[in-house]
This record gives structure tokens, sequence and C-alpha cells, in this order.
């Protein structure tokens, strides 16, 4: 236990030293950053699939619809990021809910059906409302992120001038990496707490949920809300990372990808949503490199991808970490009574 | 409350599905304080009964009175987690347990409806949240060691054996803290041994202030701890009465042996 959060506290600053060391060029860095918006997403996504059992095709539509929040409010009203990220993240909560409200009766493949129809429904808007979006155009040249801080520093000193814009990759690196971390932190503080256990239920049994007290069309609807809110906000920092947003970055292969990597790291494990991240992006990274090598275009990849499913399928059905409910066992009063419970001697 | 004024009022229900006639006109009364045992031949409707009252379906005809804690009323058409929480709480004849959970999570769980704290609570741990939460694992801590699984807690659920499935999803209904509580077959599969401590269970359920509605085939089970039974075939109520007067009900016995053997 001990051991345990040794290493991961290591693991962290090891991971914060990168961008410092003499070999972090801007690729590794924007590789890396790559892997934790990815790892937001992956965490977003796994709400549904994973906490609450509901196979979501479509989450991409929601980081469209945080990417092109963030994006229009830049370009029309020169809004900062800070003041975005909570408009895009209630933006994308209540896409969410107008997705998953008519669609609470529906289960399985059927819900399926409609949330993929609801990210094609989403590329769609992006591309024919021109007046809006542009279009297929995109919107090229969204300013970078910044800390505006002038408006403090001047009050305390006329001299002082506390602004940073976000130059390069490494602040983006950091961001994001305080992004992830927030993120997984909330998730797990969700995931061990009424919410998160009513969400279990419903994936485990839905009747027996309901018997056991649960309003199931509630709390799967706050599912969608907390995913899509979640989603939405990995797309405001796309938009302000990649400066330049277009519909084609929205399209299903992306929704595809995300559930890959919550499937390889377990349906319902949060921990295993970081890690399916690192892999498939490093991989598609890997592959990117090698796939043109062999003669073959770089979006023969997929075809990789797929590979590695049927493989999981076959050899890991549940993920590489299949626990669910993992957060409840490390909470303090859970440890405190397993502790109490053998010092009785009933364990 | 007036003591003799029934908990839950069964008047006259029917459920049709399509062309069949699951339960036709059925009414009885569950008094506090009284195990009740509904018996009769498979595909009798006893299921189907229970699932009108716990709000699985609404019923085609009929009334459902419940005697909640804020006072009698209505129940046809409410949906099963409202059920819940107006204190009638049940468990499954296949059993349902959230299998992948721990013990104690299936419990827990059963507290939902009696505790309220949301997402801001659950993101910043506040100290309301935090008590609840204590609350919470006291509670079904308390009903696990009721049914006698304290030290199983931290088993994930699909683990137990069979009769233990069956006393923690008695747990999990108990610790969503009803008045009435619905066990479907709670003795299929035991050995003699889990039947005669199930005996036990359902007295102590009854010390609690909980009274227990049953459906079960052993007859030897529902014989010695019913105090009331109510007959169903054919989704028709047949009999009702003590467990002597059923035992010699030439209906009863039809029903369960075939025409003739009253007479034997």
């Amino acid at each position: 236990m001990n051991t345990k959060t040794l290493l991961r506290n290591a693991l962290l600053l090891a991971v914060l030293a990168i961008p410092l060391l003499p070999f972090a060029g801007d690729y590794l860095l924007h590789v890396l950053t790559l892997i934790m918006v990815y790892m937001v997403l992956a965490m977003g996504l796994n709400v549904v699939p994973g906490l609450c059992g509901m196979l979501d095709l479509g989450f991409v539509g929601f980081y469209g619809v945080g990417a092109y929040t963030c994006g229009l409010l830049t370009m029309n009203y020169e809004l900062s990021l800070w003041l975005i990220l909570p408009i895009a993240a209630l933006n994308g909560a209540v896409w969410g809910i107008l997705r998953g409200a008519p669609t609470l009766r529906l289960t399985g493949d059927y819900f399926a059906i409609v949330t993929f129809g609801f990210s094609e429904l989403v590329v769609l808007f992006l591309t024919n409302e021109i007046w809006l979006t542009r279009g297929p155009l995109g919107l090229p040249g969204i300013a970078p992120a910044s800390i505006d801080l002038s408006w403090l520093s001047k009050a305390i000193n006329p001299e002082w001038d506390w602004y940073w814009e976000f130059i390069g990759e490494k602040p983006y690196f950091y961001m994001a990496f305080v992004m992830v971390v927030g993120v997984f932190f909330m998730m797990r503080r969700i995931e061990d707490s009424r919410i998160g256990r009513a969400w279990f239920a419903i994936r485990e049994d839905d009747l027996a949920a309901a018997s056991a007290g649960i309003d199931v069309q509630i709390y799967k609807v706050i599912a969608y809300a907390v995913s899509a809110a979640i989603g939405a906000v990995a797309g405001s920092f796309l938009a302000r990372w990649t400066m330049f947003l277009s519909p084609d970055m929205f399209k299903f292969w992306e929704s595809f990808l995300v559930l890959c990597m919550i499937v390889l790291g377990g349906l319902g494990n949060m921990t295993g949503a970081l890690l399916g991240s690192v892999v498939l992006i490093a991989m598609g990274e890997l592959l990117r490199e090698i796939l043109p090598r062999l003669g073959m275009p770089a979006e023969t990849r997929f075809i990789v991808y797929g590979l590695i499913m049927v493989l999981i399928m076959r050899f890991k059905p549940s993920g590489f970490l299949p626990k669910i409910a993992d957060a409840a066992l490390h909470n303090p009063i859970i440890v405190e009574l397993r502790r109490s419970l053998k010092a009785k001697g009933v364990v | 409350m007036n003591a003799s004024a029934p908990l839950l009022k069964v008047d006259g229900v029917s459920k049709q599905f399509g062309g069949l006639m699951a339960l036709s006109e059925v009414s009885f009364e569950v008094l506090p304080g009284r195990i009740t045992g509904l018996i009769g031949p498979n595909g009798a409707g006893k299921t189907t009964l229970f699932n009108c009252i716990a709000g699985v379906y609404t019923p085609t005809k009929g009334r459902l009175l419940f005697d909640a804690a804020d006072g009698a009323r209505r129940t046809n058409g409410f949906k099963p987690e409202r059920m819940t929480a107006l204190g009638i709480a049940r468990t499954f004849q296949n059993i349902r347990l959230f299998s992948q959970l721990t013990v104690l999570d299936n419990v827990r769980i059963g507290r939902h409806c009696r505790t309220s704290q949301g997402l801001f609570g659950a993101i910043f741990r506040t100290a309301a949240q935090v008590a609840e939460e204590r609350r919470i694992v006291d509670e079904a801590m308390r009903w696990l060691s009721f049914v006698g699984l304290e030290g199983k807690a931290f088993f994930q659920s699909s683990a137990l054996s069979y009769g233990d499935q069956r006393r923690l999803e008695i747990a999990r209904a108990l610790a969503t803290g009803p008045r009435l509580l619905l066990l479907d077959e709670p003795a299929a599969g035991m050995n003699p041994q889990e039947t005669a401590s199930l005996v036990g269970l359902i007295h102590a359920i009854m010390k609690e202030g909980v009274t227990v509605v049953l459906i079960e085939h052993d007859m030897k089970l529902v014989m010695s701890i019913c105090e009331h039974l109510v007959v169903l075939d054919h989704g028709m109520k047949i009999a009702e009465g003590g467990p002597r007067d059923i035992r010699e009900n030439p209906q009863v016995i039809e029903a369960y042996l075939g025409r003739g053997a009253a007479h034997a």
C-alpha cells in the first residue's frame, strides 16, 4: 500500500520532469499531451459504458461540441479559456442530457445506434452550418491559451504585468497534466460515492437497482451529463492547443479509438482508461512511422487497432484492469472498517 | 397506528398479458406482524403478484393499498424505486445481486433511497457527505451481521455460496428500511441446514418490526412459519386461511395433486 503510493508519486514527478529533459523535443511533448487529452476522453467515456453499462458509440460528438464551443467563443468573443471551460462543460452536459433523455428506454444495441447517430449529426452540423462553423474550411487561427492576471498585478504595482501566453508545447503539457490529475481525482471520488454505487448497480442489474430504490432513469441522465461534460472539457483544450478545428477531426473513428482504450484498460476502471490511452496512442505513433516503411498507408493502423480488439476479446475479455469499484476500497472509512474487522477476528 | 389495520391490501387485482390472464381478481390482506405465505402450483401467478405489489408491473385492474409510514395510499402504477422508498422491499426468485461488487457494496446500495448526497458532496467530500457515508457503512454492516455475513463483507458477491447469496439479497432488501418484505422462494436451492437457519432469520426479521410475505414451495417451511396462507391457482385465489385449514382444504389438494386426489 505504502510502496504503491510512493511509486505513484514518483511516477507523477517523473512525468512532470519530462519537459525539462534535454531530449524532450516538441514532438515528444506533443505526443505526450495528446495521450493526456485521450486520457481525459477515456475517463469521460468510461462513465457511460464502464460505470453504467450502456454502450456509447458516439462519444466524439461531445468532444466536438466542446471544441467548437471553445473555438467559436474564442474567435467571436475573445473569451478567456478559463471562462470557456465551465461554459463548454455545461454545454456538453446539456447535449448529453438532450441525447440521453429521449433514449432512456433504449438499451443495448438500440442505445448504441442512437449514440452513433448523434455523433454523425454533430459532424453533419459542423460541416453544413457554414454561417456558424465555416463548414469544411474549419476554424483556423484560434488564439492560444493564456493566463492573464494583469488586473491583479496592476492593482498591486502598476509596473507589473502578469500575463503569459501559452507558447510551444510545454505549457499545454502542464495544463493537460493538471487536467488529467483533476479529472482522475474527481472520477475516483464520484465512483466511490452514492452516485457511483448507483451507476455500478445499474450496470450490474437494472431491475435489482430499481428494487434497491435507485431511480435508474435519473442516474443514467446524470451519467450522460457527467460523461459529456468531461468530453467537452477535453474538446475545449484541443481547440486552444491545436488552434485549428475542422469537422473531420470528430469522425466516428475517434469514438471507436476511445472505446478501444477503455475496453483495453478494463471497462469501469479509471486507471485502466489511463493505461489504454497510453498504449493505443503510443502504438498509433509507432505505426505511423513503421507502416509507411512497409509500403502501407498510415491509415492501415486502424486494422491493427481492430486486430488488438480481437486479441483482447480472445485473451483478456475484461481488459487489463478488470476490477470495478476499486476506489471504494481505498476510502478511509472502508480501510478503517477492514482494520477493525481484522482486529475483531471476523475476517 | 392501529395494530389490526392491514399493512397491505390487495383488492381485486388482475393482470393480463395479451390474451393471458396471469392474475384475476385476487384480494387479500397482509396484517402487520403476521407472516403471510403465498403458495400455489408453478405458473399460478405468485411472482406476477409480487411484481405488481413491488411496482414492476401495473395491475390491469384492481387496487393496491399500502400503509406507508406517512399514511395509507393507493400504489397502483408506482415504479419499483418509489415502492422501495415507501417501504416495500423484495428479493428475487432467481437471485439478482450486483455480482461484480463486494458484499458490503451490495448492501450499501440498499441504503440509496434513505440517503441524499449528490455530485457536489461526492467531489468535495464535504463533512456532511463523509458523515453520511459513515452512516451507510454502519447500517450496512449492521444488516450484514444480522444475516451472518459480517465476515464476508469484502468478498465479491458472486463468490458466495448459494445460501449466502440468498442471505445477502435479504440484507440488501432490509437495508432499504422496509415495513414489508417480499421474499420470493427464499429457500429454493438451500440444503436442510440452510433452510433451518432461514426460519430463524425470518423470525428475527419479524422481531425487527418488518412484516414478511413469502412465496415458497417447501411446504414444511411454509406450514411451520406462516400464520396465514393465500393459495393461488391459475391466477385465482382458491383459498385463504391458517396452515391447518389450508392443509385440509379440498380445493388446495386438488390444485396440487389433481382432480380426485381430494376424495381419495
